[in-house]
Parts: structure tokens; C-alpha cells; sequence
């Protein structure tokens, strides 16, 4: 009598095989997934841009044309002016981590980092006073 | 054969239960209503109608934790701290048990953080935010309070003359030139509050953030903490530490967002008590507890006080934990707290 069986090493064959396809669907499903910001005027979602631009940009939302946001080359984005009187929102500094976010309370808006499909285990759920 | 198609109906299955993580999504919703500060809901959930229901249900107890704990407005019908504060001297307030509750607490928290976390220093905050608001409205013209002036009001603080009727869920200011200030306790334990609220509705997987004070309530699906990264203070892109958190609330209070300038140097909004103008110690300090409400007194006492005394402080409370960031910049830690920390 054999030790290994050829069924045996079929067994292991498809138990590998279907764990590296598994594995690799729950990768595109999650970690692949691109970053954006998304911003929210009165809890309603009024824009979501792509970090990815790979160039400098400034814009507002027509909501608030006041308040200007900064998207940076590098991927990162920002409350860059808003004529608020405490500027908490600008003082927030540069967003690029998926669970970071900033408020300007007195214009009712909120920016937020967020992957566009899904979520990853190793993302951030939240960052304290972001 | 046999045995083959039997192990190929377990893949099958583990795969199933596995992607699924039990039927829950994750869902998000953030209020600017409540606490003049961003609150941030994230649950998984079935679907989307139950995590709105979850939500609203949350939204609202905090903005009814809001209207009561408010310091500056009125509320028709309501009798609220702002109510207490109008009547001090005068005759006790007739007000919810919330609001007794919060004052037990805080009274308890007074001794727990010898002091540094005081709700009867009202009359000392409420200078130093008078003249914080100037000097953000006029930038030019920003001033500093005189130390008289806030010695005076010091003596005015003694939170022994909050006169709590529990029978008769009556407060009485014993002082009439007292007034209570419930900032650094009021977001953690109304946080508190819901949370054992929502855990008592049967939800899991959970976590609330109340303007930095978060709470965790069970786990992720499939029973992973969640993430919680602490703000760098700078700002530089330095990473900072993440903790992995389930059943446990951390706060952070920090100098380096609330502030105004004067003469080129910033005065932030946490007021040591004994010094009676902006701690000095730290950039920001988080506090790890079992208890939200604990942990947001906590935040702003050691943040009052030197490292090694804070340590000692937050060592002597069995499940509490802190890390501090100094004003180098350098990141210490309490004894137990790298058991937080992501691998």
C-alpha cells in the first residue's frame, strides 16, 4: 500500500489552487481598490475626486464657493482656504489615509478619505480628532 | 471518489462563509449636529435600512445628550446645564437624570483626577474663551486675560458647592458667581451612554467617534479589532502609532487644532486648572479605558500634569492606558499600552 495516494495530491493540488484564487479575488476586492476623497455638503455627497491626479489643483464645490480645496500632486488633498472664522477645517492640514477626514463646521462640509470599493483589513476605521 | 467530492463540498463552504463575513456591510454616516463637533457612525450592518435605523437611533439620543449639556444655549422646555448656570445662587434646578448623572460623574472624575478635571471651573473658562473668540474674530487685537482677573474667577470654583438632590433630581449652584463648564467630560459620556444603549439593542460591530471620542462596541465581523490611527499633531507625514481596538473607548485631547495667536504664539483651549492658562506639557495626549467618559476626563487632567505624574495616575486605573506626544515630538507610553499597538 502506497503512503500517498494520487487522490491525496489531487486533493492538495485543488486545495492550494483554490486557495491562491481565493486569496487573489479578496485582494482585488479590497487592497486594489483606488483611494478618493469624497465630499459631503449638509450630510449629502456632492463630489468624489481620484487622489491619483498626479497634479496640483485647487476647486470648490458650487454649494460653497468660498471654501477651496487643495488636491496635491502626491495624492494627498486639503481644506486649503474657507472663510470660516475658526479655520479648524484648514488648520486639519493634508488628507491621504483611507479613515481621515475633515470638517468645516460653520459651511456644513465634510472631507473624508475613503477606497472607492470596499474596504481593506489593514485600512484605517478611524483617525482620533481626523 | 467519494472522498474527494466530500472534501470539495468543504472548500465550497468555507469559501462561502468565509467571503460573506456573516451577511454585513459596511456602512458610514457622520452628523454636524451634535456637540458642535463632528460625529462619525460606522457599523456592519444587513443592509442599509438597518444601519439607518441604527444611526437615527444614535443621532438622536446625542442630540438630546446636546441640548442638555449645552453651556451657551437655551432649549424650549428643556432645563439644561445653561439653566443651572443662570440660576446659580439663585434656587436648585429642576433637571433630567442625564443631567444628574453627568455631575455624579464628574464629581467622581474631580477625585479620580485630583483635580485636573474640574466641571466647576466655569468661570475660569468662560474668560479664556471670551478672549479666545476675540482674538480669532480679531487676529490683530488679540489679548491674553489678565492673571487677576482669573485668580478671581478662580476662587469662585469649588465644585464641593455643586449641591446634586438626587431625590428630587434637583441642582443647586451653592456659589452665585460659580458656573459649571461640562466640556471635558460631556462628548465621552454621552458616548458612553449610547453605547451601552445600542450594546443593549443587541448591536455589534460598532464603533462611534464624537469629535475624537471613540467607542468601540464589539469587534469587526468575524471578530478583527478596529484600527484606530492617533493624529499627528505636526502634520509632517510622520507615521503614527495605530491601535487595535474592540470593547474599549480611546480619546485624545490635543492643543494643536483649537487655539488663537497672540504676539505670534499660540494659546490653545485646555486650561490647567492650578496654572489657569493653557497646559504646557504635551501636544496631545490619548487615553485608552474601559470607559469613554473615564478616559475623556482623563485626556484633559493628564494633560494638566507632568509625564511621570500622569503615568502614575493612569497606572493606578486597572484597564486604563495613555500615550503621550511631546512637545519634541518624541511618543511615550503607559505600561500596559503597547499591548494596543498594531503588529
Amino acid at each position: 500500500m502506497k503512503f500517498i495516494k494520487k487522490i491525496d495530491i489531487l486533493i492538495i493540488a485543488i486545495i492550494l489552487l483554490s486557495s491562491l484564487i481565493f486569496w487573489g479575488i479578496n485582494r482585488l476586492n479590497t487592497t486594489a481598490s483606488p483611494v478618493v476623497a469624497e465630499i459631503y455638503y449638509k450630510s449629502k455627497l456632492v463630489k468624489t475626486i481620484s487622489l491619483n491626479n498626479k497634479k496640483d489643483i485647487t476647486f470648490s464645490i458650487p454649494q460653497k464657493p468660498n471654501v477651496i480645496f487643495h488636491l496635491y500632486a502626491d495624492g494627498s488633498i486639503r481644506f486649503e482656504k474657507s472663510d470660516c472664522r475658526d479655520k479648524i477645517c484648514v488648520r486639519s492640514g493634508k488628507l491621504n489615509i483611507v479613515g481621515e477626514s475633515a470638517a468645516c463646521l460653520p459651511n456644513e462640509i465634510i472631507l473624508k478619505i475613503v477606497r472607492k470599493k470596499g474596504d481593506s483589513p489593514d485600512d484605517l476605521d478611524i483617525i482620533l480628532g481626523k | 471518489m467519494k472522498k474527494l467530492l466530500s472534501m470539495l463540498i468543504i472548500l465550497i463552504l468555507v469559501f462561502t462563509f468565509s467571503s460573506c463575513a456573516d451577511g454585513k456591510k459596511r456602512y458610514e454616516a457622520e452628523s454636524l449636529q451634535v456637540f458642535d463637533t463632528v460625529t462619525k457612525i460606522i457599523a456592519y450592518s444587513k443592509n442599509k435600512s438597518e444601519f439607518t435605523e441604527l444611526s437615527e437611533f444614535v443621532f438622536d439620543i446625542l442630540n438630546e445628550y446636546h441640548k442638555l449639556y449645552d453651556i451657551y444655549h437655551d432649549y424650549h422646555g428643556i432645563n439644561n446645564i445653561k439653566t443651572i448656570n443662570d440660576n446659580a445662587g439663585k434656587s436648585p434646578v429642576k433637571v433630567d437624570k442625564k443631567i444628574i448623572d453627568l455631575l455624579l460623574f464628574s464629581k467622581n472624575a474631580y477625585t479620580k483626577t485630583r483635580g485636573k478635571c474640574n466641571v466647576a471651573l466655569g468661570s475660569v473658562l468662560k474668560i479664556w474663551h471670551k478672549y479666545r473668540e476675540s482674538g480669532i474674530d480679531d487676529p490683530q487685537n488679540a489679548k491674553l486675560p489678565d492673571l487677576g482677573s482669573l485668580r478671581k474667577a478662580a476662587s469662585h470654583t469649588d465644585i464641593g458647592k455643586i449641591i446634586i438632590d438626587e431625590k428630587k433630581s434637583t441642582v443647586f449652584l451653592a456659589d452665585p458667581k460659580m458656573s459649571l463648564d461640562v466640556g471635558a467630560v460631556a462628548k465621552g459620556f454621552a458616548a458612553e451612554c449610547v453605547a451601552q444603549e445600542i450594546a443593549l439593542r443587541g448591536y455589534t460591530s460598532v464603533l462611534i467617534s464624537i469629535g475624537g471620542n471613540v467607542i468601540a462596541i464589539g469587534a469587526k465581523p468575524g471578530g478583527s479589532f478596529w484600527n484606530v490611527g492617533i493624529e499627528n499633531p505636526d502634520n509632517d507625514g510622520k507615521e503614527m502609532p495605530t491601535l487595535q481596538l474592540k470593547d474599549k473607548s480611546v480619546v485624545t485631547s490635543g492643543v494643536y487644532q483649537r487655539y488663537y495667536t497672540v504676539n505670534g504664539k499660540q494659546y490653545h483651549h485646555i486650561i490647567d486648572p492650578e496654572a489657569l492658562m493653557p497646559s504646557t506639557y504635551f501636544k496631545s495626549v490619548t487615553v485608552v479605558s474601559d470607559d469613554s467618559g473615564l478616559a475623556d476626563a482623563l485626556s484633559t487632567a493628564v494633560m494638566c500634569m507632568p509625564y511621570e505624574q500622569g503615568k502614575e495616575l493612569i497606572d493606578s486605573i486597572s484597564g486604563t492606558d495613555a500615550v503621550w506626544v511631546l512637545p519634541d515630538s518624541n511618543i511615550l507610553y503607559s505600561d500596559n499600552f503597547k499591548q494596543y499597538l498594531k503588529k
